[in-house]
C-alpha cells in the first residue's frame, strides 16, 4: 500500500500576525528536494506545475478567495482550486517567486496549504479513475444507441421493415459495438489473456469468451444475412460489468482511505533549536536532517517528527490517529510524544527520541504495509475455490451447447453465451475479500489494527480468551505508592529526588514510575558516575556519597524488606538504608466492563502469570477473572494453552485469543489462534501480533469480536447468496430461458449486491 | 422511409462526435468537481 503522506507542519493557524513567521516555516519547501515530492515541470517552458492540499475550505467561495489571491501575484500563471478535493494546483515561474511565498499567501487566507505528496502516484490514480469513466461512457453511450436501432427489429409487425432496411440498422449497431469491444471491453480480455498466460481460470475468463463468441457468431450472421444479432445484449453486458466494476472501484477506495488515514502525517520540516538550552535560536530543518536528541519547537497544528519526550511547556496533543482516542492528552515536561500525533495548544519544545521507521509511527505504519502485502495471498485462495467453480461453467455451457445443437441448432451458441455470462464467480470470490477489508477499515478507525486479516475469521470462532496480567489486565506502568523513610530525620521528597535521579537513565517500569512520580518540580540533580547492575539496581554519586538504588541485597544488604504483594525498591547510601519505596499495579480503569462484555459474549476468560500467586490473584479479584494461574514459566504458560486448544478430560478442544503485551509472552502468543497484543507493549515490528490494541483500551477487544462475527455471517451470507444465485441462474440459461442481456445484467447486480453487504461492515 | 438511408448513419457519426466531446470534457477535468460550480451561482460577487 502505498501512503500518501501529507504535511501539516505547514499547517499553521495563521493569523494577520502569524504571517512572518509562518513563512520562515514555508522556506523549508524551496528546497529542490523536496519539491521535487510535489512538483514538476509544468507543459509550459521555464514553468513549475505544483500539487497543494487546502485545508479549511468549506465552499466554493473559498476556492475563489484562494484563486484570486494568488492570481494577482508575481509570477504566478494559473490557479486552479477545486474545493470539493480541497486540493490546489498551481502553475507558476521560478525566476520570479517561490512556493514558500506561495504558501504563506494562502495561509494568510486562514486556509492551512500542505504540499501533495509523491505527485506521481497521485496523477497515476487519477489518470487509472479518469480511464475507467471514459470506458464506461463509450459502453453506456454506444449501448443508448445500440438498443435504438434494435427497437424496431423487435417491436415492427413483419412487413413493416424491409429487409435492407433491416440490415441497415443491423450495421449500425455493429459500427457502434466495435469501439465497445475493441476499446471498453479491454480490461477483460487483458485480464483474460493474463490469466491464461499464468494458466489459470480468472473471472475475465469465461467474461472475454461470451463476449468474443457473442461478437464473432452475430458479425458471422450479419455478413451471412441469416440468422439473430445480438450487439444489444452485447453492449448492454460490457456496461453493467463496467459500471458494476466502477462502483467496487469506488466503495474499495473508500475502505482503503480509511486504512490510509492511519499512515499520513508526518512533517517534512520543522524547526529546530541550534543550541538549546544555552539560546532559543531556531532554524527551519527538513525531516531527513534530523537526529535523535535534536531539539524541536514544535507549533500547535503541527505533527511531531519522531517519537521523543517534551521538553518544556504545556499543551494538549491530539493523538487521535494513532490510538483511536478523541480526547486530546495533556503534555507536560517530561512525558512522551508520539510521531505523527498532533499538538493541539501551544507550543512545545521536545527532545527526538527515535525517527522514521524506529518511531512508533514508522512500525505502525510497517504493519499495515504487512496486513496489505498478505491480502493478495487472502484472494488467491478465493480465487482457487474460484477457478474449480469456472472450471465447470465453461463444462457446463459447452455442455448445453452440444445438447442444444440436438433440440435446436440456431438457439445453442446463445445458450452457451448466456451459461458463460451469467454465472457470478465475482459474488463468490470478492465475498471474502471484500467483508474482511471493510472490517479491517472499520478495526482501524477505532484505533485496532488487523496485521492479518485472516485472523478475524479464528477470532468469530474463539470460546476463550486468556489474558497475561502486567501491561495487560493492569497498566504496564507501576505505581509509586509510598515513600516509606527508615533513616530518621530523613526528607521524603529529598529521597525521592535522589531515588528518580539514580533512575533517569533507566526505562525499567520502576524507573518510569518514579519518574512520573517527582514530574517536573525540580532540575534534576547532577550525579556523577552513574552505573547500573543489571537485575539489580543503580548505583551513582552525589555531593561525595555513593547511594544505591535496588534491591535490597544490592543496596544494602543487611536489611530486610517486609514481604508484600508489592515490589519495594532500597534507597541507601554508605551509612545505612534511606527509604524503602514501595510500588503497586493497578487495574486498567476498562477491564472490568471490557470482562463483563466478553463474558456476555459467551467467551471464558483466564489469566495466566509469571508473577507470585497473591499478586496475580490480587488483580484476578478485582477484574473477575476465577481462573487463574500463577507463578508460570513461559514453558507452563505454552502447556495450559496447549491444554485448553486440545480439550479433553470432559472439556471440549477450544479455540483460544491470548491478550498480552508482547514482551516476555512471544511464544504463548504465537501458540494461540489469536494473538493480541496492547499497543503499548514491545515494538510492534518485533511482534507478530494478529491484532495490536494500540488505543490501550481492554473495551475494544468485545469490540473487535463482535465486529469479528459479524464478519463471519457477512461473509457467510455473501457465499449463500453466490451460491443460491448461480443455482438459480445457470439452470434457468441452460434451459435456455434467460437471453443473454438479462444474465448480463443479473451477474452486475449480483457482484454488486455482495460487496455493498460488505461494505455495511464498513460504517 | 427512404430518409433512414441518410439518418442511420448519420446518427452513427453524431453519438461519435458525443463520445470525442465528453473525452474532451473528461480530459479538461470536467467531472473531477461537481459540487462548486452549482455554489458558485450563488455568489454576489462576479469576477
Amino acid at each position: 500500500m502505498a501512503f500518501e503522506t501529507l504535511d501539516p507542519s505547514l499547517a499553521l493557524p495563521a493569523g494577520p500576525g502569524a504571517a512572518i513567521a509562518s513563512d520562515a516555516r514555508y522556506q523549508a519547501l524551496d528546497d529542490a528536494e523536496l519539491q521535487a515530492q510535489f512538483s514538476r515541470p509544468a507543459e509550459q517552458e521555464g514553468l513549475t506545475e505544483s500539487w497543494l492540499l487546502v485545508d479549511g475550505m468549506v465552499c466554493a467561495a473559498c476556492a475563489q478567495s484562494i484563486e484570486q489571491r494568488l492570481g494577482g501575484m508575481p509570477g504566478v500563471h494559473r490557479v486552479q482550486v477545486n474545493a470539493a478535493a480541497g486540493r490546489a494546483k498551481l502553475i507558476w515561474d521560478q525566476r520570479q517567486t517561490a512556493v514558500s511565498t506561495l504558501f504563506a499567501a494562502i495561509a494568510q487566507l486562514n486556509y492551512r496549504p500542505y504540499p501533495v505528496q509523491h505527485i506521481e502516484g497521485d496523477l497515476q490514480r487519477r489518470r487509472q479513475q479518469r480511464q475507467a469513466l471514459w470506458r464506461l461512457f463509450v459502453a453506456g453511450f454506444c449501448m443508448m444507441q445500440v438498443m435504438m436501432y434494435a427497437t424496431p427489429i423487435y417491436f415492427a409487425t413483419p412487413g413493416d421493415i424491409t429487409p435492407d432496411m433491416e440490415q441497415l440498422l443491423k450495421w449500425a449497431s455493429w459500427l457502434l459495438s466495435l469501439p465497445i469491444v475493441l476499446f471498453a471491453a479491454g480490461p477483460f480480455f487483458r485480464s483474460a489473456w493474463q490469466d491464461l498466460l499464468a494458466r489459470r481460470i480468472g473471472m475475465d475468463v469465461p467474461v472475454s469468451l461470451g463476449i468474443l463468441i457473442t461478437f464473432v457468431a452475430s458479425s458471422l450472421a450479419l455478413m451471412q444475412r441469416s440468422g439473430e444479432v445480438y450487439f444489444d445484449s452485447l453492449s448492454m453486458f460490457v456496461f453493467f460489468l463496467l459500471g458494476g466494476r466502477y462502483l467496487e472501484t469506488l466503495a474499495r477506495n473508500k475502505v482503503a482511505g480509511n486504512l490510509e488515514q492511519l499512515a499520513k502525517r508526518l512533517p517534512s520540516s520543522v524547526e529546530r533549536l541550534l543550541d538549546y538550552p544555552a539560546s532559543g535560536e531556531s532554524r527551519p530543518a527538513l525531516a531527513h536532517q534530523l537526529r535523535s536528541g535534536d531539539v524541536l519547537r514544535i507549533l500547535p497544528g503541527q505533527a511531531f517528527p519522531g517519537d521523543g519526550v517534551v521538553l518544556d511547556g504545556h499543551s494538549a496533543v491530539d493523538e487521535a490517529l494513532l490510538t483511536g482516542e478523541g480526547q486530546p492528552v495533556d503534555k507536560s515536561p517530561g512525558d512522551p510524544l508520539v510521531a505523527g500525533s498532533y499538538n493541539l495548544h501551544a507550543p512545545l519544545l521536545m527532545r527526538l527520541e527515535r525517527l522514521g521507521r524506529d518511531s512508533r509511527f514508522g512500525e505502525i505504519v510497517a504493519l499495515m504495509e504487512r496486513a496489505a502485502s498478505e491480502k493478495p495471498r487472502l484472494a488467491a485462495l478465493a480465487d482457487r475455490y474460484a477457478a474449480h467453480f469456472l472450471l465447470a461453467v465453461l463444462v457446463l455451457a459447452a455442455l448445453a451447447a452440444g445438447v442444444w445443437r440436438l433440440i435446436e441448432p440456431a438457439r445453442a451458441i446463445w445458450v452457451a453465451v448466456a451459461v458463460l455470462v451469467v454465472t457470478c464467480p465475482c459474488a463468490l470470490s470478492l465475498a471474502t475479500p471484500a467483508a474482511i477489508l471493510a472490517a479491517s477499515g472499520r478495526l482501524a478507525r477505532e484505533g485496532v489494527l488487523v496485521a492479518h486479516p485472516a485472523a478475524l475469521e479464528a477470532m468469530a470462532e474463539a470460546q476463550r480468551v486468556v489474558f497475561d496480567k502486567t501491561g495487560t489486565l493492569s497498566h504496564e506502568q507501576v505505581l509509586l505508592k509510598s515513600v516509606q523513610v527508615v533513616r530518621e530525620g530523613f526528607d521524603a521528597q529529598r529521597a525521592l529526588a535522589l531515588a528518580a535521579a539514580l533512575d533517569a537513565q533507566s526505562l525499567h517500569p520502576i524507573a518510569r514510575a518514579l519518574q512520573r512520580a517527582v514530574a517536573t518540580e525540580a532540575a534534576p540533580l547532577k550525579l556523577e558516575s552513574l552505573h547500573e547492575e543489571r537485575g539489580q539496581g543503580v548505583e551513582a554519586w552525589f555531593e561525595g556519597e555513593r547511594y544505591r538504588l535496588g534491591r535490597a541485597s544490592f543496596a544494602w544488604p543487611d536489611f530486610r524488606i517486609e514481604d508484600s504483594i508489592d515490589v519495594s525498591s532500597l534507597l541507601a547510601d554508605q551509612n545505612g538504608p534511606i527509604a524503602v519505596l514501595h510500588f503497586g499495579e493497578r487495574l486498567r480503569e476498562d477491564a472490568v466492563a471490557a470482562l463483563q462484555a466478553l463474558r456476555v459474549q459467551g467467551l471464558q476468560l483466564a489469566m495466566l502469570s509469571g508473577d507470585r500467586s497473591h499478586s496475580a490473584a490480587a488483580i484476578a479479584a478485582q477484574a473477575g477473572i476465577s481462573e487463574v494461574l500463577s507463578e508460570q514459566t513461559p514453558e507452563s504458560k505454552l502447556a495450559a494453552l496447549a491444554a485448553w486448544q486440545q480439550g479433553g478430560a470432559g472439556r471440549d478442544a477450544q479455540r483460544v485469543i491470548m491478550v498480552g503485551d508482547g514482551i516476555n509472552d512471544g511464544p504463548v502468543l504465537s501458540r494461540a489462534d489469536v494473538s493480541v497484543v496492547m499497543g503499548s507493549g514491545a515494538p510492534l515490528s518485533q511482534s507478530d501480533a494478529d491484532l495490536v490494541l494500540l488505543s490501550n483500551r481492554l473495551g475494544d477487544l468485545p469490540l473487535a469480536i463482535a465486529l469479528a462475527r459479524r464478519t463471519q455471517a457477512i461473509i457467510k451470507q455473501n457465499l449463500c447468496w453466490a451460491a443460491a444465485y448461480n443455482a438459480l441462474c445457470v439452470p434457468l440459461a441452460m434451459l435456455g430461458w434467460l437471453p443473454p442481456w438479462l444474465a448480463g445484467l443479473g451477474m452486475a447486480a449480483s457482484s454488486l449486491l455482495v460487496v455493498l453487504n460488505a461494505l455495511r461492515l464498513a460504517r | 422511409m427512404d430518409i433512414l438511408l441518410l439518418l442511420v448513419p448519420l446518427s452513427v457519426v453524431l453519438v461519435f462526435i458525443i463520445v470525442v466531446i465528453f473525452y474532451w470534457a473528461l480530459q479538461e477535468g470536467q467531472f473531477e468537481d461537481l459540487e462548486s460550480p452549482g455554489r458558485e451561482l450563488l455568489d454576489d460577487d462576479d469576477r
